[in-house]
C-alpha cells in the first residue's frame, strides 16, 4: 500500500493550497543570500507567518485551530462567563461543529456556517428542544451567510450561491443557483474567507481578504464588494480593507461599518484591529500602505503618507480579531443599548499577551464620540497560556424577540445572552 | 511490510468490523465519556494501531498519547474526505463527533510505549540539526510531542512519518492550516528519511 501511494503521489500535481505555497517558496527561495555551506534552505513562510523580522522566525506564537469536532458545553466552564447586570448567557445549542456565520430565517430557523468544515446547518427550535440539521454539504469554506426573503445567500472561497425556500425544505433542501461565480480564480493563499451580508440597497456585501499579512494585494484583493443578486455585476465599495469578516449598515443613517484586522509581526501593541465606516464612495483604508489610520508600514510606507487613507472610527486593539459585528435593534435590552454596536472579538494569537476573546459594546455619546467596553467576557483563562482561552466568539445574531446570540467555531457551541428586569 | 500482511490486517478489521461496529453505534453519543465505551470501540483500531494505541507496524501510526484534538481531528478529516486511506475512510464514515472525541480522549490519555526501533547513531546530529533549522519544534514542541492539533512525532513509526512528509510535499496529505505543506516544501529526500529515522527513534519524554 505504501509502494502505491508513494507512486499515485508522485504524480499528482500539487493544488490549492500546496501550489500557491510552491510560488511562495520561490519568491522567497529567491530572495535568500546563498548559504556558505550546503545546507537546505530554511521551510518557507506560510501566508500567517509572512512578514516576521528575522528575530521573529523563533517565535512561537501560532493561530489556534477550531476543535472539529465539536466539545460538549457539558464539559466546558460556561459558568465562568459573564455579563452585565440583568443580562443572561446560557447555552442554546451545542453539536455544531465549527459554527462561525449565524443568519436568521423568517420562521425562526438560525443558519450556522463553516471555514475549515463545508457544512452549513440549521438549528431547529421544535418546542424548546433545539435541532441541528446539517442541510448543505461539500462547499468550499462556506463562511458567509445570510438570508433574506426566504432565500438563503452562501459565500464560499470563490461564489455566491442562493437557495430560494430553503426554510420551508430544510430537510430537501434546494438545488443552488449561482448568483456570481469565479470569485478566487487563482485560488489565494491568505484571507479567501468571505464574509457576506445584504444591504439596505438589495445587494450583497462581502470581503475579499489579502492574500497574506503583508502584501501586495491585486485589485480586487483587500477590499468590500457588492453584486446586486439580480444582475451579478460587481462594484467595489471600499478598499486597502486587509479583512473584514464582519459588517452592518448603521441603522439611522444607512452607512456600512466593518471591523478589520490588522496586520500582523509588528509587535504587541501594534497596529490595532479597527471599526470603520463607509461614508463616501470607495474610500480606501490604507492597506499595505497604511494602519490604523496613523502608522506606516515599515516597508509598504515607504515614501507613502497615511493623510490621503481614510481613518478608523475606533482603535479595537492589537491582534483582538474582530470578528462578526451587528448594531442591536432589539427589543429586549434596556433602552440605552438601542443602535449600539456589539464586536465579537475572535482573541488575539500574535500577541505574547493574549487579548480579546469576548463580546464588547460600543457606544456613542451625544457628538458620535465612541466608547467601547466588554459585554460577554469569561472565555480567556490565562493570557500566557497556550491555549489561553476555552471558547472563541466569532458571529452575533440578534433573534425575533430581541435576544443576541454568540457562535463559537472553537467549540462549536451558540450561546444566547437574553435580558430581563 | 508484505501484502500478505496487510491482507490479513484487512480481514481482521472486517471481521471486527462486522461484529463490533454495530454495537459501537448503537452507543450513541450518550457514552462519550464513559471509558469503557471508548475502550471497547478502541479495540476495533488496536487490530491496525496495536494494543492501547502503540503500532507495531512500521506504517500505520500510533495513537498512544498523541493530543486528543489532533487524534479527533484526523477522524473528522478522513470522514469528510479531505484525508483519504483505503482503511480509515470507511472506518471514520460510520463515527460521529462524539465517537471521534471518545476515541480521540481514550488513545491521548494511553501511555506510549518506548520507539520500536533505534535511530541510525551516526545520523542524529544532523537529523536533530534538521528539526531546528526547519522550526519543527515551533509547533510540535521543544520535545516533539505535539499539541493542541499538532501530532506527537517523538517514537512514531519510521514509515509512516516518512509516507506524511511525502505527502505534505506533494500537496496531496490533508492540511487543514496549510503548516506542513508549506514546510515541506524545502525538504529533500534525504532530508526526509533523516527525519523520519530520527523522530522514530525518539524515546518519550
Amino acid at each position: 500500500m505504501l509502494a502505491v501511494s508513494l507512486r499515485s503521489l508522485r504524480f499528482v500535481p500539487p493544488a490549492g493550497v500546496g501550489f500557491a505555497m510552491l510560488l511562495l517558496c520561490g519568491a522567497a527561495a529567491a530572495q535568500q543570500a546563498p548559504a556558505a555551506a550546503p545546507a537546505p534552505a530554511a521551510a518557507p513562510a506560510q501566508p500567517w507567518q509572512q512578514g516576521r523580522s528575522a528575530a521573529q522566525e523563533e517565535s512561537t506564537l501560532h493561530p489556534f485551530a477550531p476543535h472539529m469536532t465539536g466539545r460538549p458545553a457539558q464539559e466546558l466552564p460556561i459558568n465562568t462567563l459573564r455579563v452585565p447586570p440583568g443580562f443572561k448567557v446560557e447555552v442554546w445549542v451545542d453539536g455544531v461543529p465549527e459554527a462561525r456565520s449565524l443568519a436568521l430565517g423568517d420562521k425562526g430557523t438560525v443558519f450556522v456556517s463553516n471555514r475549515n468544515g463545508k457544512n452549513v446547518y440549521a438549528v431547529v427550535d421544535r418546542g424548546g428542544k433545539r435541532e441541528v440539521k446539517t442541510i448543505l454539504k461539500g462547499l468550499d469554506a462556506p463562511n458567509g451567510i445570510t438570508f433574506s426573503k426566504g432565500t438563503l445567500y452562501v459565500a464560499e472561497r470563490g461564489r455566491i450561491t442562493r437557495y430560494d425556500g430553503i426554510e420551508g425544505q430544510l430537510d430537501t433542501p434546494p438545488a443552488a443557483k449561482v448568483v456570481i461565480d469565479n470569485l478566487d480564480p487563482n485560488r489565494q493563499p491568505g484571507h479567501f474567507w468571505k464574509f457576506l451580508a445584504l444591504g439596505p440597497d438589495g445587494k450583497l456585501y462581502f470581503n475579499v481578504g489579502a492574500p497574506g499579512n503583508i502584501v501586495m494585494p491585486n485589485y480586487m484583493q483587500a477590499s468590500i464588494m457588492r453584486v446586486d443578486p439580480g444582475k451579478g455585476v460587481l462594484e467595489t465599495v471600499a478598499l486597502g480593507v486587509r479583512n473584514s469578516v464582519g459588517f452592518d449598515w448603521n441603522p439611522k443613517t444607512k452607512e456600512l461599518w466593518f471591523t478589520n484586522h490588522g496586520r500582523d509581526w509588528l509587535g504587541d501593541d501594534a497596529p490595532n484591529d479597527t471599526l470603520n465606516r463607509v461614508s463616501k464612495r470607495v474610500p480606501n483604508f490604507g492597506y499595505p500602505f497604511c494602519h490604523q489610520g496613523d502608522i506606516l508600514d515599515p516597508e509598504y510606507g515607504k515614501n507613502r503618507s497615511c493623510a490621503e487613507f481614510t481613518p478608523p472610527v475606533l482603535k479595537l486593539g492589537a491582534h483582538i480579531a474582530p470578528l462578526g459585528m451587528r448594531f442591536y435593534t432589539g427589543k429586549m435590552f434596556p433602552a440605552e443599548y438601542q443602535n449600539n454596536i456589539f464586536i465579537a472579538m475572535h482573541g488575539s494569537w500574535n500577541r505574547n499577551t493574549k487579548q480579546g476573546y469576548n463580546v464588547t459594546r460600543v457606544t456613542f455619546d451625544a457628538d458620535g464620540t465612541p466608547t467601547m467596553r466588554p459585554f460577554l467576557t469569561g472565555f480567556l483563562t490565562d493570557a500566557k497560556a497556550d491555549p489561553p482561552m476555552w471558547g472563541r466568539p466569532v458571529d452575533l445574531l440578534v433573534l425575533h424577540d430581541g435576544s443576541m446570540l454568540v457562535s463559537d467555531d472553537y467549540n462549536g457551541i451558540i450561546y444566547r445572552v437574553s435580558y430581563a428586569k | 511490510m508484505g501484502a500478505t500482511h496487510r491482507a490479513r490486517q484487512a480481514a481482521t478489521v472486517a471481521a471486527v468490523l462486522a461484529a463490533g461496529l454495530p454495537m459501537a453505534l448503537a452507543c450513541g453519543s450518550a457514552v462519550a465519556a464513559d471509558a469503557d465505551a471508548a475502550r471497547e470501540k478502541a479495540q476495533l483500531c488496536a487490530v491496525c494501531h496495536g494494543p492501547e494505541g502503540n503500532s507495531t507496524n512500521p506504517a500505520v501510526p500510533s495513537l498512544a498519547g498523541q493530543p486528543a484534538q489532533f487524534i479527533a481531528t484526523q477522524l473528522f478529516q478522513f470522514r469528510e474526505g479531505n484525508r483519504k486511506d483505503p482503511q480509515m475512510t470507511p472506518l471514520a464514515a460510520g463515527l460521529s463527533n462524539a465517537d471521534m472525541n471518545a476515541l480521540a480522549a481514550y488513545f491521548s490519555r494511553q501511555k506510549p510505549a518506548a520507539p520500536a526501533r533505534a535511530s541510525d547513531p551516526a545520523a542524529v546530529a544532523a537529523a536533530q540539526r534538521l528539526t531546528e533549522q526547519y522550526h519543527c519544534v515551533q509547533c510540535h514542541g521543544a520535545a516533539l510531542a505535539g499539541q493542541q492539533h499538532i501530532p506527537r512525532l517523538s517514537g512514531q513509526q519510521r514509515d509512516y512519518l516518512r509516507a506524511q512528509l511525502i505527502g505534505f510535499k506533494a500537496g496531496t496529505r490533508a492540511d487543514m492550516d496549510g503548516n506542513m505543506t508549506s514546510a515541506a516544501q524545502a525538504l529533500s529526500e534525504k532530508d526526509i528519511e533523516l527525519l523520519a529515522d530520527y523522530l522514530s527513534g525518539l524515546d518519550r519524554p
